[in-house]
């Protein structure tokens, strides 16, 4: 029990100096900055320190042995406020370097100590010249008017750059200069800049610089320019009203204090700008306009989706340089992969060291057609750097992005669908509408069912199958029944002979006619009940056809017949053709009558 | 056989032919004549005068010729004219004759969502449901062909087996296919006659439609219908259907306020 008191209290311990390191780690820092980076030997320059930092106990920072100037402190100012249950304290030391030689000196190793770590403070440089003046010749001429004496105050306006490329930032500076007394703030009318897209830069600590042994106190104003058009173009005049101390009224003041002063107007100089067109070679197709140095980036909300799912892409441009006319980045075409929409535009500018710049940032939402392994490519965007007088092109790095199937996506992975743009409810509005054309017509209640065409078409097989069933069932009696067989083929039988008897009556085949008149009679007796014709004599036929009721007068021509066809085989040189031609006419009329006795 | 006689025989043949040529032709002039009549009609649709339009569409009606497009366009000039009774008579003779369109069916169901008496508790037997599913997208016509197909291979399969005494595996396979083939696609057919042209079936038409439990005005009110409702003619008296709602509800109802399919 006593292990896990000193263990938990000890882990409390470390937590707790994790805690405190964590809240003191990075709270101070540590400012340097010089408010000329250039002094003649017989100027001086400000060093400001400001430290500040989360607490109220702020020490203060260890001064290096600067031997090459003359260190006088110039006091000391705080500044705390208390914002959402956090002090911030900032500490600003001022002092005041006047050089012992020229040359280039760095100021750096100025530092604090809290709470035993050490916060070092950036480098900052200081040159000295020689020359014993940093101000320019120019300068020099213009304090001293026409008649030779030095000015009191005028007001100065140059710029960094006055050939720039259109569109490309110049920096424009307002430099009042005055050496005397001045009453309350000047008042400023900005200068006029038309053909330039203007942002005010800001104002800068006002400084002192001595020009030709007279101390000036310098006020700066600075703007960014974007000239928008090419050629000459000319930066107005800027005026600043200010009253300063009248000599006379200062004389007629004995102590000093209540002197009126008097009101005077300043004017700037006109500054010219050359804008140069941009370079016609090498200019890429797509060159928007944009100028200026710049970095682009893309990234992706996600990485994973579902098909049809948003990825939101944020492409991220930003540098220095005007960029609100950052136009937008190409999406290259992805019609098969990506639907794209534009989701928003914002962006931050800022100003760094003079220069305009910042971020606009491009919402892209990405929705995938399809799942797989999908890439958003490159996004590329390009401008002219006025610095390297080249246009650059840049781009970002492709997103990889693993698509995954939607809940109930059936599809195949290499079939893209699309999830629809819009949801059509199923609650149709109105009835469809009319047919323009009348259609099939039929004759009303009229049914295929009923037609005889369909009765036709389904009985046509039943009477084929039924045919064919009663030749079936006919051949296998024929085959089976002798009888049968023999009574179905009596008559075709006899007809056959009694045919071939036709052909031959004449007195030349009497008795060959004879005999087939006499074997188709008893061959048909015979076929039809099934007996032998042999031995068939004519009272053994004479009696069957009276078993089987035939007609008394039909049995006595069968007989006639019988015996006519008898002897005139054994004695045909007696018979006529005349006799023949009845016979043959008797035997045919007796087959007609045969057929009707019933010989079952 | 004497040449007169023959002479008669061509002549008779030669009078059915013509006949026959003359039917044909009228027909055709008909059919002529009510397609005109079809656009004139669509045209009075399409210039909203839908009791105008509807009156051409009758007349082509009367003329015995029928199709699925008339009934349809029919049954849309009474919907638009306010009449949904005959609006959906109308849709149900479209149906029964091209069950197969869907613009009919779209209309139908539509029709019916403004009959302002809905029925509850529609339960259908799940054999007949699930033989109305079968067939309710087939035509009686193509369905009558099919079975006539297999009853023909049933037919062939028997001749085979039986007349031509083909004994072998393969026939007696082939009777047996073509019978099953047979009995289903027949079965088939059967129903679909017997549920759209046996079965007779009213759409009524009125508006205070008192359905009641006897055959006479003195008996109790069952229910109140409301046009567009399609019922079930199960018997008849002189002045009263005796019907057979979806939800099985029966009752008497005149026989003025309801229209047979």
């Amino acid at each position: 029990m006593r292990r896990i008191i000193i263990l938990v209290l000890f882990s409390i311990a470390i937590l707790s100096v994790g805690i405190i390191n964590a809240q003191t780690t990075d709270e101070v820092t540590v400012d340097v900055s010089l408010d000329l980076d250039t002094i003649g030997m017989e100027e001086f320059a400000t060093l400001q320190i400001v430290v500040a930092g989360k607490t109220q106990n702020l020490p203060d920072p260890k001064m290096p042995t600067l031997s090459m100037f003359d260190v006088m402190s110039q006091g000391r100012s705080s500044n705390f406020n208390y914002n959402n249950g956090v002090v911030n304290t900032s500490l600003t030391y001022r002092y005041l370097l006047v050089p012992k030689r020229p040359g280039t000196f760095p100021i750096d190793q100025i530092s604090v100590v809290y709470n035993n770590k050490r916060y070092k403070g950036n480098k900052v440089e200081l040159t000295v010249l020689s020359n014993g003046s940093s101000v320019p010749k120019s300068l020099s001429d213009k304090v001293v008017d026409a008649r030779g004496d030095t000015k009191n105050y005028f007001l100065e306006a140059v710029v960094d750059n006055p050939t720039p490329y259109v569109n490309e930032q110049i920096t424009l500076t307002l430099k009042f200069y005055i050496s005397i007394q001045y009453y309350g703030s000047p008042e400023l009318s900005e200068p006029t800049t038309t053909g330039f897209w203007t942002e005010i830069l800001g104002n800068k600590a006002p400084y002192y610089q001595t020009i030709n042994k007279t101390r000036y106190k310098v006020i700066e104003r600075k703007y960014a320019l974007f000239p928008t058009q090419t050629g000459e173009l000319e930066i107005g005049r800027a005026l600043i009203r200010v009253t300063v101390a009248s000599k006379s009224s200062r004389q007629d003041d004995f102590f000093g204090f209540f002197g009126r002063g008097k009101e005077v107007s300043i004017r700037s100089n006109l500054v010219k700008v050359n804008v140069k067109e941009l370079p016609g070679m090498l200019r890429p197709d797509d060159f928007t306009g944009t100028i200026g140095r710049f970095n682009i980036t893309a990234t992706a909300n996600k990485t994973e989706v579902e098909a049809n799912q948003p990825v939101s892409v944020t492409v991220k441009v930003s540098g220095t340089g005007n960029i609100k006319s950052v136009a937008e980045p190409i999406i290259p075409e992805m019609d098969d992969k990506f639907r794209v929409y534009r989701a928003s535009t914002s962006e931050n500018i800022s100003k760094v060291n003079d220069k305009i710049g910042g971020t606009k940032i491009f919402e892209e939402v990405f929705i995938p057609k399809r799942p797989g392994d999908l890439e958003i490519p490159a996004i590329a965007f390009n401008y002219f750097d006025p610095s390297t007088h080249k246009y650059k092109a840049i781009s970002t790095k492709p997103i990889k992005l693993k698509v995954t199937k939607p809940e109930g996506f059936i599809a195949s992975a290499d079939i893209p669908f699309d999830a629809p743009d819009a949801v059509i409810s199923s609650n149709t509005r109105d009835i469809r509408f009319i047919k323009e054309d009348l259609g099939d017509t039929r004759q009303k209640g009229r049914l295929t069912l009923r037609e005889p065409i369909y009765i036709f078409v389904n009985a046509l097989p039943v009477l084929v199958f039924v045919g064919l069933m009663v030749v079936r069932i006919r051949n296998e009696k024929l085959s089976g029944d002798v009888g049968y067989a023999r009574s179905k083929a009596a008559l075709k039988e006899a007809k056959k002979r009694l045919s071939k008897a036709k052909s031959i009556a004449s007195t030349n085949t009497t008795a060959d006619f004879y005999l087939e008149v006499y074997t188709a009679l008893v061959s048909f007796i015979a076929d039809k009940l099934n007996i032998s014709p042999h031995g068939l004599t004519t009272d053994k036929i004479k009696e069957l056809l009276k078993e089987r009721n035939a007609n008394e007068e039909l049995v006595n021509q069968v007989i006639a017949i019988m015996k006519r066809s008898d002897f005139a085989r054994y004695a045909p040189s007696n018979i006529t053709q005349e006799e023949i031609n009845k016979d043959l006419s008797d035997a045919e009329n007796i087959m007609a009558e045969i057929v009707g006795v019933n010989f079952e | 056989m004497p040449k007169i006689l023959w002479l008669k025989l061509w002549g008779s043949i030669l009078s059915k032919v013509l006949v026959i040529i003359i039917f044909v032709l009228l027909l055709t002039v008909s059919v002529f004549a009510d397609t005109e009549l079809f656009q004139q009609a669509n045209d009075y649709y399409k210039q909203r005068d839908y009791s105008k339009a509807i009156e051409l569409y009758k007349q082509i009606e009367s003329s015995e010729i029928e199709s699925a497009a008339l009934y349809f366009n029919l049954g849309n000039a009474y919907f638009k004219n306010g009449d949904l009774g005959h609006a959906v008579l109308n849709y149900m003779k479209a149906k029964r004759i091209d069950p197969t369109d869907q613009d009919i069916q779209q209309n139908l169901e539509f029709a019916q969502r403004f009959s302002s008496v809905q029925m509850e508790g529609v339960e259908l037997n799940p054999i007949t449901a699930f033989l109305t599913s079968i067939v309710e997208n087939y035509k009686l016509n193509f369905l009558a062909w099919v079975s006539s197909f297999f009853f023909i291979l049933f037919i062939v399969a028997i001749t085979l087996r039986f007349a031509l005494v083909y004994n072998n595996t393969l026939t007696r396979m082939f009777v047996v296919f073509s019978l099953v083939f047979l009995v289903i696609a027949g079965g088939l057919t059967t129903f679909k006659y017997r549920s759209d042209y046996l079965t007779k079936r009213a759409v009524i038409i009125a508006e205070d439609s008192k359905v009641f439990t006897g055959a006479s005005e003195q008996s109790d009110v069952e229910l109140e219908a409301a046009p567009g409702l399609v019922v079930e003619i199960l018997s008849e008296s002189t002045d009263y259907y005796q019907v057979l709602f979806e939800n099985k509800r029966r009752g008497w109802i005149q026989k003025e306020l309801v229209a047979e399919i």
